[in-house]
């Protein structure tokens, strides 16, 4: 068991910095590059040369790479080339909003999910099927901005029940959390009703229903551990995508996320911040995904990691 | 530049009468001192550009430039019809062709106490000039140098004619000497001179400023707090007004008035804008090189149609590549819509299936994609087929760059309400090398020429070079932009400005 | 007689296998439409006509000769969704068909092959999967221009991580089931253990994956072109006319609305297909009551 961990850690590490090479080297492969996006239109080539060199953009590909991971180990992320400021001040000043909404919509993505999972898996074939399917098909095919933006001509402006944007008390928190969650919510609920479907049947819960368990033990105690396992891949998945794929949710409710914030940066070519924020962001799903995994061993043991 | 202010008592009408109006006020009231007015409220205002930097020299954003001009006074403001009025200089008068001297305003000081002199000013210039990293420093590389005439006066002198300098300058806030210490602590709590101090900000966020008591303006500021939030998204920018969580928004699309004008408490303003949309060719590349085809280009457009179904009437048509209010603006024969004569040309010029390619930065512009695709269908209705190519930003730029474009989706706001940067930019051999690839030895001499104080000079020669400009179809100018702004019933006394600015310092809230 | 007879047995087919039956028709209907989009559409749907712009549905203010309204530039909304399905549903089908075959076998191979092909594999994945798509997309894109063929790999390059994921999830719990085991034993190559015991049980959360991934990849197109790297104007798609509608909204909400509804009828097609052919597929289920 202590070796299968040291490996996962020494495999997280090694993804990481796979991570920073390819962010590093794709950022300067783009077309376009950042002095000409922080200059205005009318600024002569000699000022777009002269930034550039200034931004340290002039050097060899290595040489860049080895100052930044120089700089790196002093938790030095470099200067953004947008707001000039400390790349990780930006990058953290943005956490709380990023964690309090990622959070948030896991919550309500976990619980809606599941439930509407489950229900619908025990109510095989019922209008409740049906209608529970119609809505995880809305929620996963609706556009993220579709439903925000009514949501907020609903509640904001029609009823004045909710703040229409911005992050300010939990309030605020609501719409954007429901709007991230709706597209994983869906997901969830057929995997779960899915797997629920297929475990509810084998051989080994007939013969627990047979012996005459509660129907409800039968349901939570074995269907759910081992419908767990697909839903615990997918959530894990979701977290990396609603890390970074809020984008959407954030321009809309024009929430200060670390969404919008690195695909500004990526448009504006700000390869600090692109750079801080993958690096950052990867991390934490590396240690997700490692914590999921080693979730796997603990719920199924049959698992093999040779 | 229309006028400058050569004595003191060659005020504005509008200057008159606030001075005579504060000295009736102070003889009838003598219990409220100057500056004393009673402040009251909040407001918020919801932007569609985020502000980048708490820098005055580091940016060339127009929202930017709104914001900072709350916190920091510049040398000299411009008015909504472009006249320039004292701001921290009293005066400014050009001694000779390449020297500027500016007299300051006494009895101001910074946010913390400090007065604001000489030193402050050639600090600031000499900061913008000196380095390099700085973005509005390639303006300012003319200055040969800054001096100090005695603690209120600063002499200019520039190695070419810098006739544009005091229009540059209403975007340049002055900085405290004491700034230069450690650069990075003063931005990230800066102080100024203007009608408000620096209370918070998130990056890319909101910015919120309090109240300046010691404001040198009487009476000014009229609230007690104001807030920017950047809100790119238009939905919501517009949901935030109707549901009174912001004042005022700017940036409305035409498609949208109606809905504000529907909402109680809300109304929309609206001004011609000093910014003009324009189409803009890649003169070096086949086939759009051929001037015939530009003529035959500009022929198929159907300007007005854009601007009546498209645009619901706002934006105007353009009758200079300058917009009325700006010197150097004229009256040109307009660009008739003469489809028929286009396809006449084109076949004379043996142009039979052209196809040329469009770029547009994504998002850039308001209905940009829409009136191409319109444009689209028009020219596709003379031969012309029309290969829209909507990249982000980056990837735009850099094919322009590169050259590998033949029209290009373009814009010019003249910020310092005043066209020698855009001649300079888009007329000149060394300025559109990497951008048009015109070149026209007679524009240049004209545009070097242009660039003396004197205005009967430069109104002269900008006429003579837009005739030429115009004539050879050098780009397409669409139409002239209105700015429209949504604001809430509750605000006094705001004014919809022509250059996009959101101006708060003589706003009140009821 | 016979044709009657077998028509009778069709529809008991039918009756008896609901799910899936209207899935498929959703779905049929959906695809033979913009197949057939220039004989249905009444209109062009890139012919702008200005004095017509925003046009409200039939019903809604608007007019019979325009029954879902009008857009921006005044083409008829019905038409471009059609043409517009064309482009979305080939660039979908491709994507998961591509994300699919890929996943699947680099699923297969790394949870079958164990120790350093599984290690590298995921690794891999894990990089990927770090990078936000949108990243990925916009360095491929810009490197390469856009055109569909690269837009069918951006999107399938989002998508076969998951299956890989999930199959590879699935084949290690399977692969301590006995009877996989008794087969090795017995002496069945490692390809035909996979072919005949592994894969047929991925078959289910393959399925249901994919189904789930039509909607994905649909949204993803729209995604891409909200960044300017999808279907270039003129020329509909959904994911174009979803981007095109979003500063409507406010006041033309039916512009977005359309798109967003054709897809959300397309999916749950999809899903019901879907689960119909897993109900069919997976003998443990077929006795199962309500």
């Amino acid at each position: 068991m202590k070796t299968y961990i040291l490996r996962r850690v020494a495999q997280s590490a090694l993804t990481l910095l796979g991570v920073s090479v390819l962010v590093f080297v794709i950022l300067r492969v783009l077309p376009g590059d950042p002095a000409r996006m922080l200059l205005p239109d009318g600024a002569p080539e000699s000022a777009v040369a002269e930034l550039n060199r200034q931004l340290g953009l002039r050097e060899p590909l290595i040489v860049q790479y080895g100052l930044f991971l120089r700089s790196v180990a002093r938790g030095d992320f470099g200067q953004s080339f947008q707001y000039r400021a400390p790349a990780l001040r930006v990058v953290v000043e943005r956490l709380p909003a990023t964690v309090q909404l990622t959070v948030a919509a896991m919550l309500v993505t976990i619980a809606a999910g599941v439930s509407l999972g489950i229900g619908t898996a025990v109510r095989r074939g019922t209008r409740y099927d049906v209608a529970g399917t119609i809505l995880a098909v809305l929620g996963q095919s609706l556009p993220n901005f579709w439903l925000g933006i009514m949501l907020i001509l609903l509640f904001g402006v029609a009823l004045r029940w909710l703040p229409t944007s911005g992050f300010a008390g939990w309030t605020s928190l609501v719409l954007p959390a429901v709007t991230l969650a709706a597209f994983p919510t869906a997901l969830v609920a057929r995997l779960t009703r899915s797997s629920m479907l297929e475990i509810l049947n084998r051989d080994y819960i007939r013969t627990g229903r047979a012996k005459g368990l509660a129907e409800r033990s039968v349901v939570l105690r074995h269907a759910l551990r081992n419908a767990a396992i697909p839903v615990l891949t997918v959530i894990g998945l979701q977290i990396g995508a609603l890390l970074g794929g809020a984008v959407i949710t954030e321009s809309v409710f024009a929430w200060p996320g670390m969404g919008k914030l690195i695909v500004d940066a990526i448009f504006f070519r700000d390869f600090p911040v692109v750079q801080t924020v993958l690096i950052l962001s990867a991390t934490v799903f590396v240690a997700i995904n490692l914590l999921v995994d080693l979730l796997y061993t603990v719920i199924d043991p049959r698992i093999r990691y040779s | 530049m229309r006028e400058q202010h050569s004595r003191p008592d060659h005020l504005g009408r509008r200057d008159f009468l606030a001075v005579t109006g504060t000295a009736l006020a102070l003889a009838s009231a003598p219990a409220l001192a100057a500056g004393q007015a009673k402040r009251s409220g909040e407001i918020a205002a919801g932007l569609s550009e985020r502000m980048l930097t708490l820098d005055p020299a580091n940016h060339y954003s127009i929202s930017t430039t709104s914001v900072l001009r709350h916190l920091f006074d510049p040398l000299v403001d411009v008015t909504n019809d472009s006249k320039f009025v004292p701001a921290l200089a009293e005066t400014w008068r050009p001694v000779n062709n390449t020297t500027w001297r500016f007299t300051l305003r006494k009895g101001v000081t910074f946010h913390d106490g400090t007065p604001f002199n000489a030193d402050s000013v050639v600090f600031t210039l000499r900061r913008v000039q000196g380095n390099a990293k700085l973005i509005k420093s390639f303006v300012y590389q003319d200055i040969e140098s800054v001096e100090k005439d005695g603690d209120y006066g600063v002499v200019v002198t520039s190695k070419r004619p810098f006739g544009s300098l005091p229009a540059h300058l209403t975007m340049l806030g002055m900085l405290p000497a004491s700034a230069g210490k450690n650069e990075e602590a003063f931005f990230q709590k800066p102080i100024g001179t203007g009608p408000f101090r620096f209370a918070s900000w998130t990056h890319g966020d909101q910015i919120a400023m309090t109240a300046n008591p010691t404001y040198w303006k009487p009476g000014i500021p009229k609230v007690e707090k104001v807030t920017f939030r950047f809100i790119p998204e238009l939905s919501t920018r517009t949901a935030a007004l109707r549901a009174g969580e912001l004042q005022v928004i700017d940036r409305v699309t035409p498609d949208l008035v109606e809905t504000l004008k529907g909402t109680r408490g809300v109304k929309v303003l609206d001004v011609p804008a000093i910014e003009a949309q324009r189409w803009i060719f890649q003169l070096g590349k086949e086939p759009v090189k051929d001037q015939r085809l530009r003529q035959a280009i500009s022929l198929a457009i159907d300007r007005g149609v854009i601007i009546k179904e498209l645009l619901r009437g706002y934006g105007r048509p353009v009758d200079s590549p300058v917009p009325p209010g700006l010197i150097g603006h004229m009256t040109l024969p307009p660009k008739v819509y003469d489809p028929e004569k286009a396809r006449q040309i084109l076949k004379q010029a043996g142009y039979a299936n052209v196809s040329v390619d469009i770029v547009l930065m994504k998002d850039f512009y308001p209905k940009q994609l829409e009136i191409t695709q319109a444009v689209a269908a028009m020219l596709g209705d003379v031969g012309i087929k029309l290969n829209i190519k909507n990249l982000e930003i980056a990837s735009a730029r850099e094919q322009r760059t590169a050259g590998t474009y033949d029209l290009f989706f373009s814009g010019w706001a003249h910020m310092p309400h005043d066209p020698d940067w855009y001649f300079g930019q888009w007329f000149t051999k060394a300025g559109s090398e990497k951008l048009t690839r015109y070149a026209n030895p007679r524009v240049e001499q004209l545009i070097a020429e242009g660039r003396v104080p004197d205005a009967k000079v430069r109104q002269a020669k900008y006429e003579e070079l837009e005739r030429i400009v115009w004539d050879e179809d050098a780009e397409i100018w669409l139409y002239y932009t209105v700015a429209i702004y949504g604001v809430s019933d509750r605000l006094r006394n705001f004014e919809a400005r022509r250059d996009y600015y959101v101006l708060l310092s003589d706003v009140s809230i009821v | 007689m016979a044709a009657r007879e077998d028509t009778g047995a069709l529809r008991r087919w039918g009756q008896r296998h609901p799910t899936m039956t209207i899935g498929g028709m959703l779905l049929g209907l959906v695809v033979l439409a913009s197949l057939f989009a220039p004989a249905v559409a009444r209109h062009d749907p890139i012919k702008p006509s200005f004095s017509q712009r925003l046009s409200p549905p039939w019903g809604l203010g608007g007019t019979p000769a325009h029954v879902l309204g009008t857009d921006n530039l005044g083409r008829d909304i019905l038409a471009r969704l059609l043409y517009g399905g064309r482009v979305s549903l080939a660039l979908a089908v491709a994507a998961v068909a591509i994300a699919g075959v890929v996943g699947v076998v680099v699923g297969l191979a790394a949870s079958w092959g164990g120790g350093t092909a599984d290690a590298v594999i995921m690794r891999v994945a894990d990089v990927q999967l770090a990078f936000p798509v949108i990243m990925l997309a916009i360095a491929i894109v810009a490197v390469v221009g856009t055109n569909p063929l690269t837009l069918v790999g951006v999107l399938a390059l989002s998508g076969w991580v998951l299956y890989a994921r999930t199959i590879r999830a699935h084949v290690l719990t399977i692969r301590g089931l006995d009877y996989i085991d008794a087969a090795a034993m017995l002496g069945a190559s490692d390809l035909r253990v996979i072919l005949r015991h592994v894969l047929p049980n991925t078959v289910a959360p393959i399925l249901v994956i994919g189904s789930s991934q039509f909607a994905t990849m649909v949204l993803l197109e729209s995604g891409l072109s909200f960044l300017g790297l999808g279907i270039q104007a003129p020329l509909p798609s959904w994911g174009s006319m979803l981007a095109e509608g979003r500063d409507y909204l406010s006041n033309a909400w039916w512009l977005a609305t359309a798109p967003g509804l054709m897809i959300a009828l397309v999916v749950l097609g999809a899903n019901l297909l879907g689960d119909g052919l897993r109900d069919l597929l997976d003998p443990t289920l077929r006795n199962v009551e309500g």
